[in-house]
């Protein structure tokens, strides 16, 4: 939640977007949740935030401020972008878990820090193996890329619903190994979604005769 | 960005690309991969049984062009080392090598490990498969 701060105009105490005391436009909080007064939860409710997003647009856009001071039209581009911004940030589960990864200091997708387990990179072998076989024009690769979209789905599908109970256990204890848990679970994810695109892939451009 | 001429050549003409018996209990299999760009990575190296020298090395690299030079790079490395000389090998001698760019040191990064992982494969496979000798050795 936003701490309580000064006004640049007046003087007195604010917290939120205008001062309570003067209603002058305030320079934007930097952190997203911050922003859209929200807890930094990892499963929000999003009816809420689009709410919250409509009405922050509503109120901070630049035409209101036309005719204000400069400052206070800087203050409404500022606003306009980390409200854009952070709206696309924590309206997707995927992205709000990487962007509170990222403010709590973790390195998303850092190669080397995430061992990927070893049995999922014997079947990401065996994968590519096939995806070269039919990129070379052996039809048979076919039924085994067929075979490995239905398992790489499930296993994303699988990876889901683990990441949205470690998401609820998160927003319950808001604890550090949880979310370095969550980025193990986010890497392998980001792997199995490549493997499923590079499949379709090869199975669109593939034409059985 | 410009692949350096090393580095295409690696490429063009991968060295040692292949795979061998993975249940030989003389070969060590390292699998590694990069979650962020989907690179895997499969090197495997013999072991000479009597003088302890890698006398053969083999890999097989689904990635970008410097994932595939590193690898190449490394199972030439590897031949003719011991085992432990094999451990010595690292990633910036890779990257210095190939004259990688910032932005592709990962792929190094990869070989390196790859190595270690075969290696650490041969050595368990050792462990597991001569308890007796080793006993009497002592």
């Amino acid at each position: 939640m936003a701490a309580e701060e000064i006004c640049w105009k007046c003087g007195q105490l604010f917290s939120g977007h205008f001062c309570n005391a003067c209603g002058a436009i305030q320079p934007p909080a930097a952190n997203y949740f911050d922003f859209f007064e929200l807890p930094p939860h990892l499963n929000l409710d999003a009816a809420e935030l689009e709410k919250r997003f409509y009405a922050l647009s509503r109120r901070l856009h630049p035409d209101v401020f036309a005719r204000r001071s400069e400052r206070e039209q800087r203050y409404s581009l500022d606003a306009t972008a980390v409200l854009n911004d952070g709206y696309r940030a924590l309206r997707d589960p995927i992205n709000r878990a990487e962007y509170l990864l990222k403010e709590s200091g973790f390195d998303i997708g850092e190669q080397k820090s995430n061992p990927v387990p070893p049995e999922l990179l014997e079947e990401v072998f065996e994968l590519n193996m096939a995806l070269e076989d039919l990129r070379s024009g052996d039809s048979d690769a076919a039924p085994q890329l067929e075979d490995a979209r239905t398992k790489f789905v499930a296993m994303r599908e699988h990876i889901d619903r683990d990441l949205s109970a470690k998401f609820a256990a998160y927003d319950e204890s808001e604890s550090r190994e949880l979310l370095t848990e969550i980025r193990g679970v986010l890497n392998r994810r980001r792997y199995v979604r490549n493997l499923v695109n590079e499949v379709e892939k090869a199975l669109s451009g593939y034409v059985p005769n | 960005m410009a692949y350096s001429d090393k580095v295409l050549d690696h490429y063009n003409n991968p060295r040692n690309v292949g795979s061998m018996d993975r249940n030989d209990p003389n070969v060590g299999t390292g699998m590694v991969g990069a979650p962020e760009c989907g690179d895997v990575m499969k090197l495997q190296l013999k072991v000479n049984e009597t003088s302890g020298i890698i006398e053969d090395a083999k890999f097989k690299t689904f990635g970008c062009g410097s994932a595939i030079a590193s690898s190449s790079l490394a199972t030439e490395w590897l031949k003719g080392k011991s085992v432990d000389e094999a451990l010595l090998i690292k990633n910036t001698a890779i990257v210095n090598e190939l004259s990688l760019p910032p932005v592709k040191i990962h792929c190094s990064v990869l070989a390196e490990d790859a190595i270690k992982a075969a290696i650490s494969d041969y050595k368990s496979k050792q462990t597991t498969r001569k308890p007796v000798a080793e006993a009497v050795a002592h």
